[in-house]
């Protein structure tokens, strides 16, 4: 029952599913994204696209049921499920009148283009152009990439030397991730809070998904733009691509990608373009722990985690990075900073703060809920296991319990007291006037409590009209 | 007055005309443990809200209260909590 939003990182297969079948059938028109899609599959929907992927007729249902053994049904019905979703496969009547299989064909002559070469090339490589005089390697392009991204973080948190783009701010207050009064610079919301303390591969993709979603209002083409950026997924780090033949929108959608740190290019009229990591890891999309890349873990630092815990509830955050600072500094109060160390103390009052900022971001829908901060407590919880130190993670379990049951009781202190909306009925006049009322009030779903013994029931105020209606027919019929 | 279901008895509705058959009150249930409704209780014997606000105690772990006083009483409940906490350790 949650009213604020709950972030979802959709994986690319969801994302996929929520498209329209035109869409589709358009993206699949290029063989990036069909490999994009083939890779993400689970290993027997890939087994079963690499049987069909040289048939020109349809296969039988009954002959695929029986590529998969008896006790492995709920397996194959899930592949099926899946290929369907993705509307890789659908069924076509056979001659002999049976049901029969048969892969997409858009989709079939694409992977096939992309198993075995040919077709046209996907992107021009830079060679045409000549050799790059400002050539940069890996690790200067790496180093672009956080620091990019890095200025996003910081223009979120509200570091007043983090400046962004117009267009930035305003696909982020889209997003929900920040809100803007009048007038007023924005302001981060707790979606936004939320999202900050996600690791960095979750970060891009759902960033990468709001800005695919309001891409159709900015008069840019989904498809074009989906293939794009398959197509920079299978590029090679460290080369460069020309920007030949590419259409206005999809320049504009460069521009974007620099500026987020997925691209980098020198000048904006640049001819070539290096992909960075970001790009490179973007549509492996999320899975559920995806942590051990190399820039997986937490920008502005070189290793894993930096975060050591204490049970004195002492936090010492061995970075530098003005970003993983202010991040510490959401739900605890930094009491010394050091070159290269800040130590900090969890208190109540810092993580209830943390808490307050959340609820006055949040509108408050009607008088009376009460918000559940617990994604919140969850969230810090994410953070510090995320961040630890290599020398916290040798203990089990990382996190002292101590700590982590103490959040936990300091985020329940505020739900003590929970609230809803009703309308109470009592004093009925017999069992069954109480038992006919409450079986109604059941069945509109809109029964919130009751008490059989003394015959009282709480009725939502969006029922209770209802329920006050079929009360007075009840009793004008007896 | 605070009403609650044991001083009325059923008994004396029976007879009286049909036009009085279910007593319907709006307001807020709230559901907390007992020794938070406890303290929801003192807070309305002596109105420290300023007025009586509880309607009806339901059972050990709900009350029904008016819909007014959730703000102020959300206030309270934290300065209770804040009472009752003490800081750690010396910084």
């Amino acid at each position: 029952m949650k009213l604020r939003v709950q972030l979802q990182c959709k994986n690319l297969h969801e994302y996929l599913k929520e498209l329209s079948p035109e869409i589709l059938d358009r993206l699949y028109n290029h063989p990036a994204t069909c490999l994009a899609v083939y890779r993400e599959l689970p290993p027997l929907a890939k087994n079963y696209v690499m049987r069909m992927l040289f048939l020109d007729q349809p296969l039988p249902q009954a002959a695929v049921a029986l590529w998969v053994k008896k006790d492995s049904e709920k397996d194959h019905d899930q592949c099926v499920s899946v290929l369907s979703g993705l509307r890789l496969w659908h069924s076509q009547q056979l001659q002999g009148g049976l049901q029969g299989n048969i892969l997409n064909p858009v989709f079939k002559d694409n992977l096939r283009i992309a198993l075995l070469g040919g077709g046209k090339s996907w992107a021009d490589q830079g060679d045409s152009l000549g050799p790059d005089r400002h050539a940069r390697d890996v690790e200067s392009l790496d180093k672009y990439a956080l620091e990019r991204w890095e200025v996003v973080l910081h223009f979120m948190v509200g570091c007043p030397s983090a400046a962004v783009s117009q267009d930035l701010s305003q696909l982020l207050i889209q997003a929900g991730l920040m809100r803007t009064e009048a007038g007023d610079a924005p302001c981060i919301t707790s979606a936004g809070f939320q999202f900050l303390l996600l690791d960095t591969a979750s970060q891009l993709w759902y960033f990468t998904l709001q800005y695919l979603n309001t891409a159709q209002t900015r008069g840019m083409d989904l498809v074009e733009i989906l293939s794009f950026l398959f197509q920079l997924s299978f590029s090679t780090l460290g080369r460069d691509y020309s920007v030949e033949g590419m259409s206005e929108s999809l320049l504009t959608f460069l521009q974007h990608l620099r500026e987020f740190g997925l691209v980098f290019q020198r000048k904006r009229k640049s001819r070539r373009y290096y992909p960075t990591r970001l790009a490179i890891t973007l549509s492996a999309g999320v899975s559920a722990n995806s942590s051990s890349t190399a820039m997986g873990a937490t920008p502005g630092t070189g290793d894993s985690g930096f975060i050591v815990v204490e049970t004195n509830y002492r936090l010492y955050a061995y970075t530098n990075s003005e970003l993983q600072i202010a991040l510490v500094a959401l739900f605890s109060e930094c009491l010394y900073r050091f070159p290269n160390v800040v130590v900090a103390q969890v208190t109540r009052e810092s993580v209830q703060q943390a808490i307050a900022n959340g609820i006055t971001a949040q509108q408050y829908i009607g008088v009376l809920v009460l918000l559940y901060m617990a994604e919140l407590f969850g969230e810090i919880l994410h953070f510090l296991r995320t961040r630890a130190h290599p020398v916290m993670l040798k203990q089990n379990p990382v996190l002292p319990p101590t700590i982590t049951d103490q959040i936990r009781l300091w985020e329940l202190e505020r739900d003590r007291l929970q609230f809803s909306e009703g309308v109470l009925y009592n004093q009925f006049l017999s069992q069954a006037d109480f038992e006919v009322l409450r079986d109604r009030a059941q069945g509109l779903g809109c029964l919130v409590w009751q008490n059989v013994a003394h015959r009282v029931i709480v009725v939502s105020p969006q029922g209770h009209g209802e329920v006050k209606r079929f009360w007075k027919r009840q009793k004008s019929h007896t | 007055m605070r009403l609650s279901c044991s001083d009325i008895g059923f008994g004396d509705w029976c007879l009286e005309s049909n036009i009085i058959m279910v007593n319907v009150l709006k307001g807020v249930l709230v559901e907390c443990d007992p020794a938070m409704k406890q303290f929801l209780l003192y807070l309305d014997e002596t109105t420290a809200l300023g007025k009586k606000f509880i309607i009806q105690d339901l059972d050990d772990t709900h009350v029904f209260i008016l819909a007014e006083v959730v703000h102020i009483l959300q206030e309270r409940v934290g300065e209770l909590m804040d009472q009752n906490s003490f800081p750690i350790t010396q910084k």
